[in-house]
């Protein structure tokens, strides 16, 4: 019996050196990560901030804060993300709301055409929104008078059609797993819907809507194409990295604004943090998946409130896939195929390519975020929490920063991290980096609602940290590994900002492809491309999800029989 | 799992298969037109069957900021067409290797530099694009000069590139300025500026709004106004009276080259016979003297003698004064 004691005792702590090894492997292996391919970088960029001719000074830096240009460009941005968030996360609630909170019929539709801002390149939505509301746009002329969609209101709603799909992923990653027991519970003791409201949905979904809202801000201080598009003279701070970088060539100024966006970033960050302490993470028994009633007031108001936005998001993009089939918008409304004919710029090759470089960025995004978020709930919380400010900070910079960043970081060839520079793989790289932050906090949403007492059990009964995350966690936040797969997958295949710097002459994506046609005055060819694009992601989605089911339905016939 | 496994390991596999090949191969940014690089490469091609011609084509600023981002270990071999104000910037020219092409030196001296550095025997040139519906639609007057647009029933209809983000807004700034003398181009500029709805950062932008009716007039360039025309566009291009400004866009050899001989090879090329009667195709604005640009400035309406409407335009002082024209155009003018 002792004999079998020991055995028993040491096979437990040969299973517990494992797991901390593999719990330091998954932490080791993310980290690696974003310190080669985020942190170094910005050390470089934070480097070129603080050279003055041959040597380093805060010379930029006072000549900055000095320029009025500058406070004009923070003040607009900083009111500019407020409005953003406020709108985005409201209206985020909103959809996440009524699609995991409510019953009614046709959420499938609210759900992909949510995602749609998403996969449509920067230059259609921009399009769409002049197309529809600008001066000579299709409502404007309807109603007869000219709207002035050009600077703070066109730039909003710009800037919310983009940030809304994303604060819904965040939103739902909080809601979707709420335990319906409790919520029996509350039935049974008798508190009207409104309560359950307050009492229990909005709480266990506040990290979900800090997280939302602090991704909305940063993703809106950072944008470039909304507010070149449509915010007309509203100058914001990315507008000034712009012209500091491209229209002077005055790299280490623009590299000063870069780092300056970080600040608003990390106190936000921190705020949020401080605000969570309060709050008692993780839930203490397993779950009954929440399966909502017909309550005809709540649902037939949050329905028509979500098909309401969706119809936006459709007609914003819906008017320009039209327009790409119109021979001259808006002069000649013949439809015609002929933009589709498409030579220049390199014509459909880049499509494939983006493709595979896209699958690569979600898939390895995916393993990479999921690692790291099972890494972190073993770490002591000093550790982890710097780990989760770096992870939580790449949204915070510009693509062009992080492109040109890049550049800087892989074109030298003073570290073997030069065989990447002019491949695929840097590009898929920079994509997942670049959004990070949204796959990062929404898997961390998800990872709040696992409850710890499920994993303990599991240790308990044996199961080492690899056939936990294997068996119980990736199972349990499977819906949030899912929907950053997709969102990983389709910003790759239209992010530009970062990649425009990237590409050689062998290898172009579609998003440099448009840029291009657009560029070459051919804007209608551009929106036919982009269309292709929109076309090939929506058909890709669709085959994966069909896959995915096939393969749950598979699982489910095994675990039956 | 195990499918990401998968889908990772074809992604890699497809990932290395698209890594650049290092052979011996002669690499070409360039901010040219799309159309006129696929006709000049097809050509330059034939005539150079052994070297591989990879051309890069990014717009002024942004092959800027990649030109200087990899400063440290440069990628191209050849600079193609680039706009000359941007070239001038010692940054650029640090890293550029004085040659003198084979029939470079027929260029008149404006259109090269002294040190052999860049030369230019093309350009493009700025306009305004006025769209005639809307113009009709308003009842507002045709524009022909600055000093037209300075009426007030013009509020609000013009649109124009913000020079601190967009060189063809230095083009026109930089025209005014050296046409009319510092005071008087100025005061042109503050005269206009009420009427401005918005100071775009792209060039080509002012045009493409214009031409779907949002404005009236851009302030952009004569390739986007041609191009809009033959589109169909209900667009109308117009040279101010007093001159326009124009842009040269230059070529030169990277110091750092390790393929000197194919570039070398290239840029005489892009003097030779064949690329300057290709020029003569595409091209409204060539400084190569003798020769006209009949064709393609006929196809777009340009008088044929084109040096009637440019403004005169000394770039070196235009580059010189860049700095300070600009922090003066962002202290008076800026939004």
């Amino acid at each position: 019996m002792s004999l079998a004691e020991t055995s028993s005792r040491a096979r437990m702590r040969r299973r517990i050196d494992a797991d901390r090894l593999l719990t330091l492997a998954c932490i080791g292996l993310a980290l690696l990560g974003l310190i080669l391919f985020f942190a170094y970088p910005m050390v470089i960029v934070f480097l070129r901030s603080i050279t003055v001719g041959e040597n380093y000074g805060l010379g930029n830096y006072t000549e900055v804060l000095g320029s009025s240009g500058f406070w004009r460009a923070t003040r607009h941005s900083l009111a500019m993300g407020g409005a953003t968030t406020a709108l985005s996360v409201f209206l985020g609630f909103i959809i996440a709301h009524g699609l995991y909170r409510c019953a009614f019929r046709g959420k499938w539709l609210i759900r992909s055409i949510i995602v749609l801002p998403l996969l449509a390149p920067s230059l259609v939505q921009a399009l769409g929104l002049i197309f529809l509301l600008g001066r000579n746009g299709v409502i404007s002329r309807a109603l007869g008078v000219e709207i002035e969609i050009y600077g703070f209101w066109g730039l909003l709603i710009a800037n919310t059609l983009y940030a809304l799909p994303q604060a819904v992923m965040i939103i739902g990653a909080a809601l979707v797993l709420l335990d319906a027991r409790t919520y029996e519970a509350a039935e049974v003791m008798g508190a009207p819907p409104w309560r359950q409201f307050r009492d229990l949905t909005l709480p266990a979904a506040r990290f979900g809507i800090l997280n939302a809202a602090f991704v909305c801000f940063t993703i809106t201080i950072t944008d470039f194409g909304n507010a070149a598009v449509i915010g007309g003279d509203y100058s914001v701070l990315a507008t000034e990295i712009y012209s500091q970088v491209v229209g002077q060539r005055n790299f280490n100024m623009g590299a000063v604004v870069g780092i300056m966006l970080l600040l608003p970033t990390v106190i936000s960050y921190s705020i949020e943090r401080q605000a969570m302490k309060r709050q008692q993470a993780g839930q203490i028994t397993g779950q009954e998946p929440y399966r909502p009633s017909f309550a005809p007031l709540r649902d037939i108001s949050m329905a028509a409130l979500s098909l309401l936005i969706c119809a936006g998001i459709v007609s914003v993009i819906g008017i320009v896939v039209y327009a790409s089939f119109v021979t001259l918008w808006p002069y000649n409304m013949a439809l015609s195929p002929k933009h589709y004919d498409i030579t220049l710029a390199g014509g459909y090759s880049s499509l494939w390519i983006t493709i595979v470089i896209s699958l690569a960025a979600a898939a390895g995004g995916t393993v990479a975020v999921f690692l790291l978020g099972l890494g972190l709930r073993r770490l002591p919380k000093a550790v982890a929490q710097p780990i989760q400010i770096l992870a939580a900070m790449p949204a915070a910079v510009p693509g062009m920063v992080l492109g040109l960043a890049y550049i800087l970081t892989f074109n030298s060839t003073a570290t073997p991290l030069y065989l990447l520079y002019g491949t695929a793989a840097l590009i898929a790289i920079v994509n997942f980096y670049h959004y990070h932050t949204q796959g990062f906090l929404t898997l961390m949403t998800g990872f709040r609602q696992l409850p710890l007492a499920l994993e303990e059990a599991a240790n308990s009964l044996g199961a080492g940290l690899g056939r936990t995350a294997r068996d119980i966690v990736a199972p349990f936040i499977a819906p949030m590994l899912v929907s950053v797969f997709f969102f990983l997958f389709m910003r790759s295949m239209v992010t530009l900002s970062a990649v425009v710097f990237l590409t050689t002459p062998d290898l172009s994506v579609a998003a440099v492809t448009i840029m291009r046609l657009d560029d070459a005055g051919l804007t209608s060819q551009a929106a036919a491309f982009s269309t292709c694009v929109m076309g090939v992601v929506c058909l890709a989605v669709l085959s994966m999800k069909v896959t995915l089911a096939l393969l749950r339905r598979r699982a489910g016939n095994k675990g039956s029989t | 799992m195990k499918t990401w496994t998968q889908t990772t390991a074809l992604s890699i596999a497809a990932l290395c298969l698209a890594a650049p090949s290092l052979a011996d191969e002669l690499t070409v940014y360039t901010a040219l037109e799309e159309e006129e690089i696929a006709a000049y490469v097809e050509a330059a091609q034939a005539a150079m069957p052994d070297t591989e011609i990879n051309v890069l084509r990014l717009s002024t600023g942004k092959l800027g900021a990649r030109l200087l981002a990899e400063a440290e270990n440069p990628q191209a071999d050849v600079i193609w067409g680039w706009a000359v104000s941007a070239m001038m910037d010692p940054q650029i020219l640090e890293m550029l290797e004085p040659y003198e092409a084979a029939g470079s030196d027929v260029l008149p001296e404006k259109f090269r530099s002294g040190d052999g550095k860049w030369f230019a025997p093309i350009g493009y040139m700025g306009a305004f694009c006025v769209n005639t519906a809307r113009l009709e639609e308003k009842g507002l007057p045709m524009p022909s000069s600055w000093a037209d647009l300075e009426a007030p029933e013009f509020k609000d209809e013009i649109l124009m590139p913000d020079p601190n983000s967009s060189g063809t807004g230095y083009l026109h700034v930089n025209a005014v300025l050296q046409s009319m003398g510092e005071e008087a181009g100025w005061a042109q500029l503050e005269a206009v500026d009420p009427n401005m709805a918005q100071y775009t950062s792209s060039g080509s932008k002012p045009c493409k709004s214009a031409r779907v009716g949002e404005y009236t007039v851009g302030i952009s360039l004569a390739f986007t106004a041609m191009q809009s025309i033959e589109e169909g566009y209900p667009l109308a291009m117009v040279f101010p009276e007093g001159g326009v400004g124009y842009e040269l866009e230059a070529s030169g050899l990277m110091a750092s080259s390790d393929n000197k001989d194919a570039a070398k090879a290239f840029l005489d090329w892009t003097m030779s016979d064949e690329a300057i009667g290709l020029y003569q195709a595409y091209k409204a604005l060539i400084t190569v003297p003798g020769v006209d640009a009949s064709e393609a400035a006929e196809k777009a309406g340009l008088p044929a003698d084109i040096s009637t409407i440019l403004a005169d335009v000394d770039f070196i002082k235009a580059a010189e004064d860049q700095t300070a024209v600009k922090d003066q155009w962002k202290e008076k003018f800026g939004r």
